[in-house]
C-alpha cells in the first residue's frame, strides 16, 4: 500500500538530498534548517534507545517463557535491570525528576561503580588469555605472508613497551625498537589503512545512494 | 599416535598452563620491583604540547566516549588530561556520546577536581572551573547540533544546572568557540568527531584511544585531522610522564612488558619448532 | 567394572573435588576479604568497602571461566546485562527523555513557553513513539515514517562527510609526495640530501602502498603480470598493517588484564605501590 512502503521511499529521498544539498547553500537558513533536524533526532533517538532496551529484556522474556536451555539465568537479567531501575527512580530519596547533588553518591553510582565496572572490565579483559593462547597455538610463519604478519606483530608489540628501551639501552641505543615500531605505523601500517579507509568510503557512498534511490529497504523491516 | 581424547586433554593442560604464565607475568612486576624506563612517544608528545600551550581560561572539550570495558586503557588517560586541564587552569568541557559512559565521566571529574587542592593547590568548582555536560542521545547528530549551537544541545548539565548563564561556558556558543577538543574513545567516535566536527567547524583536534583502534588513525594524523593522539594505556603513560604524575598507566607499564615479552618469547618458540618439524618434514602436532 | 563405570565414577570424583576446592576458595576469599579490609579505615564507608569486595568477587567469578564454564558464570554475566541495561535506561531518561522531552513542555512556567515548546517538540516526539509500533507485527509500517527521515538523514549528510573527510581528505594525504619537494633555493641548500630525500621517499611508500592495496581490493579481474606484482605489493602491506594491529591488539586485552590486577591489587587488597 502506498502509505506503507511509497511514502517512507519518497521521505527517505527527499530529506537524503536536503541533507546533502544544504551543505552547499551559503545562508543561515541552511545551518537552522540542520540544527533543527539534528534536534529532531536528539529527541527521536532517546525513544530508540528505550526501544532497545525493551528489545533485550523482550528477547530474555522469551527464552524463559519457552524454557530455552539456560533459561533460568535469564532471571538474573530482570533482577540487575529491576535492581538498576529502582535505585535509579528512587535516587536515593531525590526521586526521577530531580537530580542528586554533586556532593552524593547515590546507590546508583554505586550500582555501577562496584558492578557494571568490574563485571564489564574483567569480561573484557579475559581476551587477554584467549589471545595469549591463540597466538602460541596458532601464529605461525607458514609463507611469506605471514611471516610478514608475524614479524610486523613482534616488532610492533615490543617496539611499544618499555623493556625494548632497556634492550636498546644495553647497545646503546635506547630508542631504537620504538623506532622501528613507529616506521611501521606510520608508513606501511598507515598506507594499508589508508587503502581501506578509502574501499570503505567509497562503500559507503555506494550504499547510501542506494538508500536514496530506493533499492535498499532494509530499514523498512518485515511486513507488507 | 594419542587418540582425540589424549590430545584434546594435552591441549587443555597446555592452555591452563598458558593463562597461569599470563597471569604470573602480570603479577610479577607487582611482586618483583622492576625498573623500566622508557619516553614518550612522538604523537603523544604532540598531544601534551598541543593543550600545553593553550592560554589559561582557554575552553577544552572532552569526549568521554567509551564505557567500563575501556576503563583500564582510557580513565587513566581520562584523569591524566584533567590534571592537565586543572593544572594548566584551562576549562574542560566533558561529555559522552555513551549513556555508560556518563558514570565514567563523572568519577573522572570529581575524581579530579576532589584530588586538584592537594595536587595544585587549586579548587575546582563544577559550572565554574569546569562543566560537566554528561550524555545526550545522537552521536553525528549531536556533533552537528553543537556546531550550531551547544547550549541548545546541552541545555542543562548533568546535574540539572542549565547551562545558559554557566560560567564555564561563558562565551562558547558551538563548537566554533572552542580552543580544543579531545576524544577518548572504545569506538568509531574519533572518526566521527574528525568528519563531522572537526572538518565541519574548524577547531583542533586530538584523540586517545584503546590501542585496538589506534592503527586506524594514522592517516587522520598525516593529514593534519588531528593534531596528535595517546594510543592505549602506552599513551596514558606517555602522557602521566610528560605531566610528571606518575598513575595507574605508569604503574601498569612494567607488567606490560613482562606480558609483551612473554608472548613474543612464546610465538617464537612455537615458530622455532614449527621450522624445525618442518624441515624434519614433520606435520605439526 | 566397565568403562562406563570407570568414567562415571572418574567424573563423579572430579565433581567433589571441585566443589571441595570451590568451598575452599569462597571461604579464603571471605577471611581474605575480612582480614584485609575490616576493621574500617578512618574515611572508608561501609557500603563503599562491600562494594569493592563485591566487584573482587565478581572478578574472580569471571575469570573462573578459564577453568570451565560453570554456573556462577553464567549468572554473574546476565546479573551484567541486566545491570547494564538498568543504568542505559536510567541514563536515557535522565539524560535525554528528561531535559529534551519532560522538562520543556511538564515544566515549562507559562502555557506560552508550554505551547511554544510543545510546537518545536511535537513531530519528534511522535516520531519518536511511531519508532515504538515496531514492536507490534500489525502497525510496525507506521515506524518506517521515523526510520526514512533518520537513515535519509544519515545517507545524505553520509555522502557529503565521507566524499570531504575521508576520500578527499585522505587522496590528498596520499599525493603529499609533490608538495614535500623543497623548491625553495634557500631553503633546500640548508638541508642535508637525507632531510631532503626522507619524506618523498617516506610520502611515496605511503602512495605505493595505499594504491596498491586499493588495486587489490577493486580490480577483481585476474591480476596478471604486472598487476599481479602490483596486487601482491598490496597484500604486503596488508599484512604488516594487520601484523601491526594485532600488536596493538595484545597490548589493548593486555591492558585490560592489567587493570583488573591493579583493582584487585590496590583496591581490594590494599596493597601499596
Amino acid at each position: 500500500m502506498w502509505y506503507k512502503r511509497t511514502i517512507p521511499l519518497v521521505i527517505v529521498f527527499v530529506i537524503g538530498v536536503l541533507a546533502f544539498a544544504h551543505n552547499y547553500v551559503p545562508y543561515p537558513e541552511a545551518d537552522d534548517f540542520r540544527e533543527h533536524m539534528t534536534k529532531w533526532f536528539m529527541i527521536i533517538g532517546g525513544f530508540g534507545l528505550f526501544l532497545g532496551a525493551y528489545s533485550l529484556l523482550h528477547m530474555h522474556v522469551s527464552r524463559i517463557r519457552r524454557m530455552q536451555p539456560g533459561w533460568a539465568y535469564s532471571a538474573f537479567v530482570f533482577i540487575g535491570a529491576a535492581g538498576m531501575i529502582i535505585v535509579g527512580l528512587w535516587n536515593d530519596g531525590y526521586g526521577p525528576l530531580e537530580s542528586a547533588p554533586s556532593t552524593a553518591k547515590t546507590w546508583f553510582d554505586w550500582g555501577f561503580d562496584y558492578v557494571q565496572i568490574p563485571c564489564s572490565a574483567t569480561i573484557f579483559s579475559i581476551l587477554a588469555f584467549f589471545m595469549a593462547s591463540a597466538a602460541f597455538r596458532t601464529f605461525r610463519a607458514r609463507n611469506v605472508n605471514a611471516a610478514l604478519l608475524l614479524v610486523a606483530a613482534l616488532l610492533v608489540m615490543f617496539g611499544r613497551v618499555p623493556a625494548s628501551e632497556s634492550v636498546g639501552a644495553w647497545f646503546g641505543q635506547q630508542g631504537f625498537f620504538p623506532k622501528i615500531a613507529d616506521l611501521i605505523m606510520e608508513f606501511p601500517n598507515l598506507a594499508a589503512t589508508r587503502g581501506i579507509l578509502l574501499g570503505m568510503s567509497l562503500g559507503a557512498i555506494s550504499q547510501s545512494l542506494r538508500i536514496l534511490f530506493g533499492i535498499e529497504r532494509s530499514y523498512m523491516g518485515v511486513g507488507d | 599416535m594419542a587418540t582425540p581424547q589424549e590430545q584434546i586433554k594435552r591441549m587443555t593442560i597446555i592452555r591452563h598452563i598458558i593463562y597461569a604464565l599470563v597471569a604470573a607475568a602480570v603479577v610479577l612486576p607487582y611482586i618483583v620491583k622492576m625498573d623500566m624506563p622508557f619516553s614518550a612517544s612522538k604523537w603523544s608528545k604532540k598531544m601534551y604540547e598541543a593543550i600545553d600551550k593553550l592560554e589559561p581560561g582557554s575552553r577544552v572539550l572532552l569526549s568521554f566516549d567509551y564505557d567500563p570495558a575501556a576503563e583500564a586503557e582510557l580513565y587513566p588517560m581520562s584523569m591524566a588530561l584533567l590534571r592537565h586541564c586543572f593544572k594548566k587552569d584551562l576549562i574542560p568541557i566533558v561529555m559522552t556520546h555513551w549513556p555508560d559512559g556518563v558514570g565514567m565521566c563523572k568519577k573522572a571529574c570529581e575524581e579530579a577536581a576532589a584530588e586538584s587542592p592537594k595536587l595544585w593547590g587549586k579548587e575546582k568548582i563544577s559550572g565554574r572551573d569546569f562543566a560537566l555536560l554528561g550524555f545526550r542521545v545522537g552521536g553525528a547528530d549531536l556533533i552537528l547540533n553543537m556546531g550550531e549551537n551547544l547550549k541548545g544541545a546541552f541545555t542543562k548539565d548533568f546535574y540539572d544546572e542549565p547551562t545558559a548563564g554557566m560560567a564555564a561556558l561563558e562565551g562558547v556558543d558551538s563548537l566554533r568557540d572552542i580552543d580544543m577538543a579531545v576524544d577518548l574513545a572504545a569506538g568509531i567516535h574519533v572518526q566521527v568527531w574528525i568528519a563531522y566536527g572537526h572538518d565541519r567547524f574548524d577547531f583542533p583536534l586530538g584523540a586517545g584511544t584503546t590501542a585496538v583502534i589506534a592503527p586506524k588513525l594514522y592517516p587522520f594524523l598525516q593529514t593534519d585531522q588531528l593534531v596528535g593522539f595517546l594510543g592505549g594505556l602506552r599513551g596514558a603513560a606517555d602522557y602521566e610522564l610528560m605531566l610528571e604524575q606518575s598513575g595507574k598507566a605508569t604503574q601498569g607499564m612494567q607488567a606490560q612488558s613482562v606480558t609483551h615479552v612473554l608472548l613474543i618469547v612464546m610465538i617464537v618458540v612455537a615458530n622455532a619448532r614449527f621450522i624445525v618439524n618442518r624441515l624434519r618434514g614433520k606435520q605439526e602436532a | 567394572m566397565t568403562a562406563v563405570d570407570n568414567t562415571q565414577t572418574s567424573s563423579s570424583s572430579r565433581r567433589t573435588i571441585e566443589l571441595v576446592v570451590l568451598v575452599g576458595l569462597v571461604t579464603a576469599f571471605g577471611i581474605i576479604s575480612a582480614l584485609v579490609r575490616f576493621p574500617l579505615e578512618e574515611g572508608e564507608k561501609l557500603r563503599d568497602v562491600i562494594g569493592i569486595i563485591i566487584g573482587a568477587g565478581l572478578t574472580f567469578i569471571f575469570y573462573s571461566f578459564l577453568y570451565r564454564d560453570n554456573p556462577l558464570f553464567k549468572i554473574a554475566e546476565n546479573l551484567y546485562v541486566g545491570v547494564a541495561l538498568g543504568y542505559g535506561a536510567i541514563i536515557t531518561w535522565r539524560q535525554s527523555l528528561r531535559p529534551e522531552v519532560y522538562d520543556p513542555l511538564f515544566r515549562a512556567v507559562t502555557s506560552e513557553a508550554f505551547w511554544h515548546e510543545l510546537s518545536y517538540r511535537v513531530v519528534p516526539i511522535v516520531l519518536g513513539i511511531l519508532l515504538m509500533t515496531r514492536l507490534s507485527k500489525k502497525h510496525s509500517w507506521l515506524s518506517r515514517y521515523s526510520y526514512g527521515l533518520m537513515v535519509g538523514w544519515g545517507a545524505g549528510m553520509g555522502i557529503f562527510v565521507v566524499t570531504d573527510s575521508y576520500i578527499l581528505k585522505q587522496l590528498e594525504g596520499a599525493i603529499r609526495p609533490l608538495q614535500k619537494i623543497v623548491t625553495d633555493p634557500d631553503v633546500a641548500a640548508n638541508l642535508s640530501f637525507f632531510d631532503q630525500a626522507w619524506p618523498v621517499v617516506g610520502s611515496l611508500v605511503i602512495l605505493i602502498g595505499t594504491v596498491s592495496v586499493l588495486f587489490y581490493f577493486f580490480f577483481s579481474v585476474p591480476h596478471k603480470r604486472l598487476g599481479s606484482g602490483f596486487s601482491r605489493v598490496g597484500i604486503s602491506y596488508l599484512m604488516i598493517a594487520f601484523g601491526a594491529s594485532f600488536g596493538y591488539t595484545v597490548m589493548g586485552r593486555m591492558s585490560l588484564l592489567i587493570g583488573r590486577v591493579q583493582f584487585l591489587m590496590f583496591e581490594w587488597l590494599k596493597i601499596k605501590q
